[in-house]
């Protein structure tokens, strides 16, 4: 990409002592379907470049829709010149960490390339989950069914000698389903499969079947559902609650940049401080780990938006903090280097620290150990209304289908188990943790202006010990 | 811009396009983030782009073009052409409006002064500074300034044109790590740009909200400062549209005509506001944006719609186009006749909640929800405020509005981060309202 070499070298003749430039491009389809009926057709095109650069240590960022050298010159100009101005209201220049940089391409391959499929036959998977629910005989007044699927094309160069190819392709399901049966209503809202590749994951992973299984457990739910018990009780959360609540309570106050203060406006602080490494926050049985490099996952990629290799990362293990999410910017401050953790979402966004796979990492135990020696209990398997404090300390899950726990056995669903406590309790009660993982999509909010960014949230199966669940 | 229009229109009816709707953007965005007193970032958006909209024997489908070259334009819309031919039709559709229409220029909607302004960094130290003077010690928050032109051209006969402008601060003021205070300030016309304003009640809340203790659980009479209430109301506008309803995203959802909301309460979408951030003179079709009444004296009177769910539901478009799905552009909750004073005077024990965020619904049908309030919390005993933390709204949002007892008789218009669409709404007291906190 000339204009991208273009604009690193422009901005550094105009006085940047740091620039990056970055293109990107997303083209991809949406359908919607709502109560059966097909909703239209949406085709997601766009393109464009983003600059940044660091001038007497202040930051400016433009981007442009408009692909000439003139306009990206234009944008080089504003970037320059708003990071000139911004240095004058700093009490310390910025600075980055000193980083590896390579020249790499890399792409996620589909098997089943979406761009080959037709609407209509993309439009088959919303009808057949249509189908799929209608068959239950469970009464389903209002569905709303959504398919995207996006290639997301990206080229990274700066003044350090980074060049990063890649293409990601994303693909996803979404359904909004509500249940009214015997008076009753419940819902099972925005419920999401999402995968980085090709169509086949979508097909294999079955949605349809997702569905069904949500239906039938709301429906069971709204006639044998009864309140869940009170006062002090041993909880198992699913992969599923562990994965919220590890990427709320874990991995948003582990963000380097919340940590120190810049995201106060508008996502807020954390309750973790740079001190905090080392010290205890969960149990010996807690490890929670950031990856964005798993195979195939919605927040996947191998090199992150300042050109940095991703890796792994260990936020939480055997119940210590031990690592923050960085990037250059924040390592440096840290005396770090950066683990790959800054991300845009698009090119007309600035790269901000973000998570990409959290996931509470297995332990030793199968499901039915997990249960066996609970007296009294619940189940949360999946959750709808969930929310924390901007320090990242008080949340509250509730769940959408659980059961109750009795001597070592699931009985009966339990109506919206209520989980709301502080995350230093909520490490600090986990006694087992289950063998396996699994894995489930969401879109992280963070950033003004906003940047939605897909990531997965995981986990295995934990036990919580003597949790004092809440009723509606 | 209305060459390129012009020329996709054509290519459109030549392919056998039925209605066709184009509207084309240029923005020109500037922002300039700040935190811990200094500004972390600044940055500048220039945007070109076309939205577009066709209908093909009721197959509707949407794109936007931003490579405006012919070539492009015709390739886009060969492959809309192929894609749609093979798709099930949408069998509720039922078309765009019949333009032309005539518009007023709505008053305090565009402003010379602020697309020729150089630097607005003043602004943001003068924010920083009034937070800073009121005990704040660490000050974080975003200012913008926008620059928009639209260029609109249906097949129905509409060619319209608007230019808008804005500028816009959002401050939080932090002492330490638990008391903060958050102002915002969103005009359209730079002379009534009070960023001070915003800084002064960042600071000012940040101040009063020291050494809080561990806020109280149960049911409270509460006062939602305008921050607050505005970010219900925000979430509550995307349960307003006719598609949310069909969705499964609204508690409004069959009751057309039910009392929702106590007597005192009249909620509105106005979208031809003078100075209102969402203002805009016509909608995605070209109907002339109005004022629309959603809840009136408590009573709920109408979703918001387009001119295709309007047919459907055999009535008239409230001008609200989202051609797929219709929003609102400024929601107005009426005010009341209460002084602030008399708002505070009228909770023996009660919670003054300053901010709130993530909203989020147990049953979007239902209206089940909770929220966080964030930045300073305070108990209400007998006049006299005390700060407290840790404190969760748990209620149902149907019920809130039936428990509001008192509106103040002054409007804010609020729009950040949180608060989506721009909401002008006065301080609220709502009765009755369920407060939870972390059990462990």
């Amino acid at each position: 990409m000339e204009l991208l070499e273009f604009a690193v070298e422009k901005a550094l003749e105009m006085g940047a002592s740091y620039a990056e430039a970055r293109y990107e491009e997303k083209n991809g389809t949406s359908l919607a379907m709502k109560n059966g009926n097909p909703e239209g057709l949406e085709v997601l095109a766009e393109k464009g470049i983003g600059v940044r650069v660091l001038v007497d240590g202040g930051m400016g960022f433009a981007s442009t829709n408009v692909l000439t050298k003139e306009s990206v010159a234009g944008a080089v100009k504003k970037a320059v010149k708003l990071a000139k101005a911004a240095s004058k209201v700093r009490n310390e220049p910025i600075r980055f960490s000193e980083e590896d940089f390579h020249r790499v391409s890399y792409k996620v391959k589909m098997k089943k390339d979406f761009r080959d499929v037709s609407p209509e036959e993309k439009l088959e998977i919303l009808r057949k989950i249509e189908e799929e629910v209608k068959a239950t005989g469970v009464n389903v007044p209002m569905r709303y069914l959504m398919y995207s699927d996006q290639l997301w094309k990206k080229v990274f160069v700066n003044s350090e000698g980074a060049y990063v190819k890649s293409k990601i392709p994303r693909v996803s399901v979404t359904y909004n389903l509500v249940v009214f049966e015997n008076g009753q209503m419940e819902q099972a809202p925005f419920v999401q499969r999402a995968f980085s590749g090709g169509l086949e994951l979508i097909e294999k992973d079955e949605p349809w079947k997702w569905a069904l299984k949500d239906v039938q457990a709301l429906k069971r739910l709204i006639y044998e559902g009864k309140k869940p018990p009170e006062g002090k009780v041993d909880l198992v959360i699913s992969p599923e609650v562990a994965g919220i609540a590890v990427h709320e309570s874990v991995g948003h106050p582990y963000e380097s940049d919340r940590i120190m203060g810049r995201e106060a406006a508008q996502a807020g602080e954390s309750f973790v401080k740079p001190h905090m490494l080392g010290e205890r926050i969960g149990s010996e049985v807690v490890t929670v780990i950031e990856d964005p490099t798993i195979p195939n996952s919605w927040g996947f990629y191998l090199y992150d938006d300042e050109g940095v290799k991703a890796r792994p990362r260990y936020l939480i293990k055997d119940g210590i903090i031990t690592e923050f999410l960085t990037n250059r910017e924040y390592a440096a401050k840290l005396g770090q280097r950066s683990n790959a953790s800054a991300r845009a979402i698009n090119y007309n966004r600035e790269p901000i620290v973000r998570m990409a796979n959290t996931y509470l990492a297995p332990g030793d135990y199968s499901f039915e150990e997990l249960i066996e020696d609970i007296k009294l209990g619940v189940y949360m398997v999946s959750f709808n209304e969930w929310n924390i404090d901007d320090r990242r300390y008080q949340q509250r899950y509730i769940g959408r289908e659980a059961y109750l726990i009795e001597n070592g056995e699931i009985k009966h669903p339990v109506r919206r188990p209520i989980l709301e406590i502080t995350t230093r309790a909520l490490w600090s009660s986990v006694d087992a943790v289950g063998k396996e993982v699994e894995y489930y999509p969401g879109t992280c909010g963070k950033g003004e202006p906003g940047q939605g960014v897909p990531v997965w949230m995981g986990g295995a199966h934990a036990r919580l010990r003597d949790i004092p669940l809440r009723r509606p | 811009m209305f060459d390129v229009n012009e020329f996709i229109l054509k290519k459109a009816k030549e392919l056998g396009f039925g209605d066709v709707v184009v509207l084309g953007y240029e923005m020109d965005r500037r922002q300039v983030r700040f935190a811990n007193n200094e500004i972390t970032v600044a940055k500048n958006w220039h945007e070109r782009k076309v939205e577009l909209f066709v209908e093909l024997e009721k197959r509707v489908a949407g794109t936007s073009i931003t490579e405006l070259s012919e070539e492009n334009i015709e390739r886009t819309l060969e492959t809309l052409l192929s894609n749609m031919k093979g798709m099930a039709p949408k069998e509720d559709y039922y078309g765009i409006a019949e333009g032309p229409f005539q518009y007023k220029d709505i008053p305090e909607t565009f402003d010379k002064s602020i697309v020729e302004l150089d630097e607005p960094n003043e602004y943001v130290e003068r924010a920083i500074n009034a937070a800073l003077e009121e005990g704040a010690k660490r000050v974080a928050g975003v200012l913008y300034t926008d620059h928009n032109k639209l260029y609109l051209t249906t097949s129905n006969g509409v060619e319209a044109f608007e230019e808008g402008t804005g500028i816009e601060i959002s401050v939080r003021a932090f002492i330490g790590d638990l008391e903060s205070g958050h102002g915002t300030n969103s005009v359209r016309v730079l002379k009534k740009f009070d960023p001070e304003s915003a800084g002064r009640k960042a600071g000012e809340i940040a101040r009063m909200a020291q050494n809080p203790e561990q806020g109280p659980e149960g049911h409270f009479d509460v006062i939602f400062d305008p921050l607050a209430f505005a970010n219900l109301l925000s979430y509550m506008s995307f349960m307003t549209s006719a598609y949310a309803a069909e969705a499964g995203f609204s508690f409004l959802v069959n009751k057309l005509g039910q009392k929702v909301a106590s007597e005192a309460v009249t909620i509105k979408d106005v979208g031809n506001m003078p100075n209102g951030y969402g203002t805009r003179k016509f909608d995605d079709e070209g109907v002339p944006t109005r004022e629309t009444t959603i809840i009136e004296n408590g009573t709920f009177k109408t979703f918001l719609l387009n001119t295709s769910l309007a047919k459907k539901y055999g009535t008239e478009t409230t001008a609200n186009a989202g051609l797929i799905m219709p929003h609102a552009w400024n929601v107005v909750l009426e005010p009341g006749d209460w002084s602030k004073e008399e708002l505070f005077s009228e909770v023996k024990r009660g919670i003054y909640i300053t901010n709130v965020w993530y909203t989020r619904f147990q049953n979007y049908v239902a209206g089940d929800f909770s929220t966080i309030p964030r930045d300073g919390i305070f108990l209400v005993e007998n006049g006299e405020l005390k700060p407290i933390r840790n404190i969760r709204v748990s209620d149902n949002l149907q019920r809130i509005l039936e428990g509001i007892k008192a509106l103040g008789k002054e409007s804010y218009h609020i729009h950040w981060w949180e608060v989506d669409t721009p909401v002008s709404t006065p301080y609220v007291l709502v009765e009755d309202v369920g407060i939870t906190r972390a059990t462990k």
